[in-house]
């Protein structure tokens, strides 16, 4: 058993969790992160890459559209490596209905979501993949986000001012003294260790975990629900500019460029259980559908991975249970000193990704409230590591890196341009960490070939490092090759057939890795 | 003299092509790409898995194809295919495939399985997986595709499909193919090695670090035209010497391919490379010709027979729209397709039912309706496009290409007899 202490635990490593441990960290607390798995494993990583210019919620959620306004300007320069300034606009097709863009004009207005009207001319001139029939189009300021890339950028900032951040490290249970919490029991699962912080507050940053961290602390029914959402990578760039659909927020009415692919999205089903998100055929070809619409030819193009989240949605008594689209996107905090009667426990769910660093900012602030120990937020305007340059990220910042170490290193992963350096480095910072792990950081096996090529590399530069035996290798690579399968097979058509039958036959008929000796469970610690 | 059109250059096409040139048809051989022989592992599979490990896979094809109903060997018994693979090796020569179809050699992979096969490139035999074996696997840094720690640490603990085991340990060596290059193809290295002064330094490089009595396992990149470039090195070095194949560019694939497309040009084929067959024309129930679009305008290719030798979803000849409608490329022709979902979620599970999907024959390789009528009258399908297999997890591909091929051939030479004999006879 390991024990630490800390004024502050924060549970949950997402983009809420990380946002709260940067900004407790930097007014002067101890702090430590824990997180069942990895940073951003969870719903920050699965989500659409889309920076909110608020443009999306002007009619809908006016309070969330003048957040996120406000926000994308600080995160484009806070968080400066992970965010693309790619812009955006808000078309109506030959579906909707121009003059709702009235409406949506006024409360852009209202919401001071900075925006332009455009002819459709120029629009079509820009994106020339678009829809010719749209009749109308606004230009907003719509941005596309790394969230891996934020998170890190954050959690490195927080350590820089003395947090600690425990990843894989499963709560199991929060203890209480009286009227206060104690305690955070975890297990460490890659050593199946018991670690005990001791602790005045906890935040608990879970999301759609959430309700269950708080039972732990004896506060039961908090109601997170999990609004299941899918999305759908495309190969390359339909457009270069983030694309919305003039209407009232609908399912399959956003299309982001992040990195060198572009993402449809999403639908919103509530789910039982946040592990457990089905990616069905039928919300796969209503994708395809409201991409059509949005660009011609989506059906034709070539998607390349989906995935689901599960945004966090408080349960809220204005809208009925089942309908997750209508419940506030706006964010919740639950205070268990009013609620339960336990004094130190925050529950803090709901918001997006644009607005963490705003959540962080209110939800340490209600923790400073109840201290009673003001100090100030300072997270709104210094930069985290790497970001410091100012400099916005654009496509091609890899393959310039690739033109100066071209001749000194190899390229393990040609469709992200992953050089076998940054892939030594990552590892070397994270000995345990899986191919996935590694993945989010790095982009490995995330373009066009999902892995046909660069998996078998990973494994052999992994069992160079000194930490990897051949066993471990070995079951990494097996556990990254039915990882990536879990995101191919649901939209497996086209042209992404015909890449799976050559990774088949690389995989399976070359290779024979389906024979590689055990063992032959994919549990890798 | 019977005109044949034979469209894809894989093994299939290629095999088909020459036995028909040889036999005195007017072959065109029409291919869109390089042919799938550069996809593959450069070993002639013929049934690797049962799905349990198949040691005597002649022997076992009978009952194979009695559990595997609509299985391409159901039509291609093991006579056939032994046939058919001597005919292979006659076209190869020993300087490129060897081996006794009738039983398995077990070979090292990439990553350090041991894989089943039955003819290969010589110069891949002694990596044969036996009890008692001493491998050193010597990589080669600037190559990415080839560990060799991991080859040598999983033969180190697999036990051997004869039982028993072998020792393998593991060593990099680095020797550039090219100054300053850091990430070179196998490719770069096989062209390098077909240079004698080159070969001559690379064995010296890796002859420093052989022990006592091992054998040398190496990525497959010994030489690209020079056929004996394995066997010289093998010399200088001192000691046995084999190839582990890579993923593609497959170097032994190329060279078989090299081998077939210019032993077809001699057979009088003609080869017409870069060519997508972009129509066709029939009339009666046959087809009369295919067209090519070229930038002068379409060329029209008129036979008596057609072979679709295109390959699977690998090659583009088979494909999934987004609705899961399933098309074959050249005549769309309806193709035999799976019952209920054509994918599933286990990547370590059963085999995708998708990629059994493809064109149904009678057993004279004319393409008919799923379970009916032959299609058109001189229509043909010989290897990957056919349904029923999954050649990748069999390791059967190539088996059913070279046995489908000949019997496609032999099928299109016979219907040429009928007709002059009955023309004769009229």
């Amino acid at each position: 058993m390991k024990t630490l202490s800390a004024d502050v635990v924060v549970v949950g490593g997402g983009s809420t969790g990380v946002g709260v441990v940067r900004d407790v960290a930097m007014r002067g607390y101890s702090a430590i992160l824990v997180d069942r798995a990895d940073l951003a494993q969870g719903t920050t990583g699965r989500y659409h890459g889309l920076l909110h210019s608020g443009g999306r919620y002007v009619v809908s959620d006016p309070h969330s559209a003048t957040e996120c306004a406000e926000e994308n300007a600080i995160i484009s320069r806070i968080n400066a490596d992970a965010v693309e300034l790619t812009g955006g606009y808000f078309v109506a097709t030959q579906v909707d209905d121009p003059a709702w863009g009235d409406d949506w004009a006024k409360g852009a207005t209202d919401t001071k979501v900075p925006f332009e009207e455009v002819s459709v001319a120029d629009v079509l001139k820009a994106e020339p993949r678009l829809n010719p029939k749209i009749s109308r189009a606004f230009a907003v300021q719509d941005g596309s986000v790394d969230g891996w890339q934020m998170v890190w950028g954050a959690a490195n900032s927080a350590k820089q001012y003395g947090a600690q951040i425990l990843t894989y490290h499963r709560v199991t249970g929060i203890t209480r003294d009286g009227d206060r919490v104690s305690q955070v029991i975890c297990t460490d699962d890659k050593t199946g260790e018991e670690v005990r912080i001791s602790t005045n507050f906890v935040l608990n940053c879970a999301a759609a975990w959430g309700g269950g961290i708080a039972a732990m602390a004896g506060c039961p029914d908090v109601q997170v629900v999990p609004g299941a959402g899918i999305m759908i990578a495309m190969n390359h760039r339909l457009t270069n500019s983030v694309v919305n659909r003039l209407t009232y927020p609908a399912d399959g009415d956003i299309l982001v460029p992040v990195h060198t692919v572009c993402i449809i999205g999403t639908t919103d089903q509530k789910a039982d259980d946040p592990d457990r998100l089905m990616i069905d055929w039928g919300e796969v070809q209503q994708m395809m559908d409201c991409g059509e619409l949005l660009v011609p030819g989506f059906r034709s193009a070539r998607a390349i991975h989906a995935w689901a989240g599960a945004r966090p949605l408080v349960k809220d008594s204005r809208v009925g249970a089942g309908d997750t689209r209508h419940m506030s996107r706006g964010m919740s905090i639950i205070d268990h000193s009013d609620r339960d009667g336990l004094k130190g426990l925050l529950t803090i769910a709901g918001g997006k990704l644009t607005t963490y660093r705003l959540m962080a900012e209110k939800v340490v602030n209600a923790m400073c409230a109840q201290l009673n120990d003001p100090r100030p937020c300072r997270t709104a305007t210094e930069q985290v590591p790497g970001s410091e340059s100012g400099r916005n990220y654009v496509i091609t910042h890899r393959l310039e890196e690739r033109e100066h170490d071209r001749y000194d290193d190899q390229i393990l992963c040609e469709c992200e341009l992953m050089s076998k350096g940054m892939f030594t480095r990552a590892l070397a910072d994270q000995p345990k960490g899986s191919f996935d792990d590694l993945r989010r950081q790095l982009r490995l096996g995330m373009g066009p070939c999902q892995g046909g090529f660069c998996s078998m590399r990973a494994t052999g530069v992994a069992l160079q490092s000194e930490h990897i035996d051949i066993e471990r290798a070995t079951g990494l690579m097996r556990l990254f090759l039915k990882n990536r399968w879990i995101g191919i097979w649901p939209i497996l058509y086209g042209d992404q057939v015909r890449q799976t039958a050559l990774d088949n036959w690389i995989f399976q008929g070359t290779l024979d890795v389906e024979h590689l000796p055990g063992p032959t469970h994919e549990e890798v610690v | 003299m019977t005109r044949v059109v034979v469209i894809g250059a894989g093994l299939a096409g290629l095999v088909a092509s020459i036995r028909l040139a040889d036999a005195g048809a007017r072959v065109a051989l029409l291919n869109k790409g390089t042919g799938g022989l550069q996809l593959g592992q450069g070993t002639v599979d013929v049934l690797g898995y049962a799905p349990e490990r198949v040691q005597r896979p002649l022997d076992a094809l009978a009952g194979f194809a009695q559990a595997h109903p609509g299985h391409p060997y159901g039509m291609l018994d093991a006579a056939l295919v032994a046939r058919s693979l001597e005919y292979l090796k006659e076209l190869l020569g020993p300087g490129l495939l060897t081996g006794d179809p009738a039983v398995n050699l077990h070979l090292p992979t990439a990553v350090g399985s041991v894989r089943p096969t039955a003819l290969v490139s010589p110069s891949m035999t002694a990596g044969s997986c036996v009890d008692g074996a001493s491998f050193v696997i010597v990589g080669l840094r600037r190559i990415k595709d080839f560990y060799p720690e991991l080859v040598a640490q999983n033969l180190n603990r697999t036990d051997l499909p004869g039982g028993g085991r072998l020792t393998a340990r593991h060593v990099m060596i680095d020797i550039p193919a090219r100054e300053n290059e850091v990430d070179s193809s196998g490719l770069t290295y096989a062209r390098a090695l077909d240079d004698p002064g080159f070969r001559r330094r690379f064995a010296q490089g890796v002859a420093a670090v052989v022990g006592e009595g091992e054998t040398v396992g190496l990525p497959a990149v010994l030489g690209l035209d020079d056929h004996g470039a394995w066997a010289e090195i093998a010399e200088l070095i001192g000691a046995p010497v084999f190839e582990i194949p890579l993923p593609p560019p497959s170097v032994p694939g190329m060279r078989q391919n090299r081998a077939l497309t210019a032993r077809a040009k001699a057979a009088g084929v003609r080869v017409v490379p870069g060519s997508r067959v972009t129509g066709f024309r029939s009339s009666a129930g046959a087809v009369d010709s295919v067209q090519l679009a070229t930038a002068g305008g379409d060329r029209d290719f008129k036979a008596d027979a057609f072979l679709l030798a295109t390959g699977g979803f690998e090659s583009g000849a088979l494909s999934a729209d987004s609705y899961h409608n399933l098309h074959e490329a050249v005549f769309d022709l309806p193709l035999r397709r799976p019952e209920g979902h054509l994918v599933h979620g286990d990547y370590w599970g059963d085999p995708q039912p998708l990629f059994t999907a493809g064109v149904e024959t009678d057993d004279t390789m004319l393409v008919r309706h799923p379970g009916g009528e032959p299609v058109y009258s001189n229509l043909y399908a010989a290897g990957g496009i056919l349904a029923g297999a999954t050649r990748w997890q069999e390791k059967s591909g190539e088996g059913i290409a070279v046995a489908s091929a000949v019997r496609a051939a032999d099928s299109i030479l016979e219907a040429a007899t009928t007709a002059t004999t009955q023309g004769a006879a009229s």
